[in-house]
């Protein structure tokens, strides 16, 4: 809930994550959409998204599974323990670090915090590098590897040292206003 | 303005940047006779053909497009080893030095105001242009390494001295998310759970140290 406004903050609790329902319950079949019953068993497992999760599981009706990005026999794990700056986080969990901080009381995993931070600190570095240094033309390739918040960090460096250059370059120093610059049609 | 050409909401765009060095003042050797002119940053003025006389910088460029001036290159845009801070000098200090060397605030944008507008009065034009651009390559590559820092330590605050203000605003938004990522994943919550009763007073009381830019 750090801000009910931000968008991020929004899309970051649309990530699924998966749970086990402690309870039988009806009418929402949906989740869990095997027969007609239109009911989920106790112990069916079922993913939802984290902003449901949470308040289903502040109400004890169910149990988190640590989603497979955090958890500690992971492949996500190794492999950001093997080489952080080039695993895909984004296929894994678009906003990995935000729900990484949000889950992480929730399951009390304490191994998930500094997990989080020395994925980003070695990213960091590689976002770093390629935000000052990489053409656009190869950045796509390797932004897909980012997760958002990676991403906007890369486009933050990105975008401002592309401006100096375009000022530095010259061009038009009057933009002219939009208004003058449109011409009466003849009729 | 700044909303509309910077999507990623950096301070000032570069264009505003340039609006603010025009401020500093300049020495300009006028070639008409006019009367001071009063303005609310101070008086400038009087201007008698052949006098030197300090104005500033956006009033030395409307004067220079006139003819009605020629412009004194600042003594930093200098090549030969005359004044003491020249920038064949500063050029190896910075290479040399982890340290960025001092130079004036809004260097960046003097220099490109001068280029564009007061070429003819400027001494040795080309080196001195080849200079202030390769500076300015090394003092970026120098954030560029210097940055790596942040990662290593925990870090609240950078200190950057000597940063021209060019320099700190294409950073600004990279470093300040950075900053923010670092301090939300490493804060006390996330990270110091397991032995929080023995740990949290000391921590709250020290901050963490303040990392330098490439300046120790």
């Amino acid at each position: 809930m750090a801000n009910y406004y931000d968008i991020d903050d929004i899309l970051a609790e649309e990530e699924l994550v998966p749970s086990v329902f402690q309870h039988a319950a009806n009418e929402v079949g949906l989740f869990d959409s095997s027969d007609d019953t239109n009911k989920v068993e106790a112990g069916s497992r079922v993913e939802l998204p984290f902003w449901l999760v949470r308040e289903l599981y502040l109400r004890q009706l169910l149990s988190i599974r640590v989603p497979p990005c955090f958890d500690r026999e992971s492949k996500t794990r190794e492999e950001i323990a093997a080489d952080a700056a080039h695993v895909d986080l984004r296929s894994r969990c678009s906003y990995f670090y935000e729900l990484g901080c949000k889950i992480a009381p929730l399951v009390g995993d304490k191994t998930i915090g500094p997990f989080l931070l020395v994925a980003f600190r070695i990213r960091y570095k590689e976002v770093l590098i390629k935000a000052h240094t990489l053409t656009l033309a190869v950045a796509p390739k390797y932004l897909t590897l980012l997760t958002k918040e990676e991403a906007k960090l890369y486009e933050a460096g990105q975008s401002s040292i592309a401006a100096f250059k375009k000022w530095r370059m010259g061009g038009p120093r009057f933009q002219i206003a939009p208004v003058l610059g449109r011409k009466r049609k003849p009729t | 303005m700044a909303a509309t050409s910077e999507p990623h909401g950096s301070a000032f765009s570069a264009a505003e940047l340039e609006f603010l060095a025009e401020d500093e003042t300049i020495e300009i050797v006028p070639n008409l006779r006019m009367d001071p002119l009063n303005f609310i940053s101070g008086d400038f003025g009087p201007f008698r053909p052949q006098i030197a006389t300090q104005v500033p910088l956006w009033l030395a460029v409307a004067l220079k497009k006139r003819g009605k001036c020629t412009i004194r290159a600042p003594d930093w845009m200098s090549v030969d080893a005359f004044p003491i801070e020249n920038l064949t000098q500063v050029l190896e200090a910075e290479r040399d030095s982890e340290k960025f060397q001092p130079l004036p605030f809004h260097y960046v944008e003097i220099s490109r105001l001068l280029f564009d507008h007061a070429r003819e009065d400027i001494p040795d034009i080309y080196m001195v242009r080849s200079l202030i651009e390769d500076i300015k390559d090394v003092r970026f590559h120098k954030i560029g390494t210097g940055l790596e820092i942040i990662s290593k330590e925990r870090t609240y605050a950078l200190r950057l001295k000597n940063l021209s203000a060019m320099e700190a605003n294409i950073v600004r938004p990279f470093v300040t998310k950075a900053l923010e990522t670092f301090y939300k994943l490493s804060s006390s919550e996330m990270i110091q759970e397991s032995d929080h009763i023995s740990n949290r007073q000391p921590q709250a009381a020290n901050r963490g140290p303040r990392r330098q830019l490439k300046d120790r």
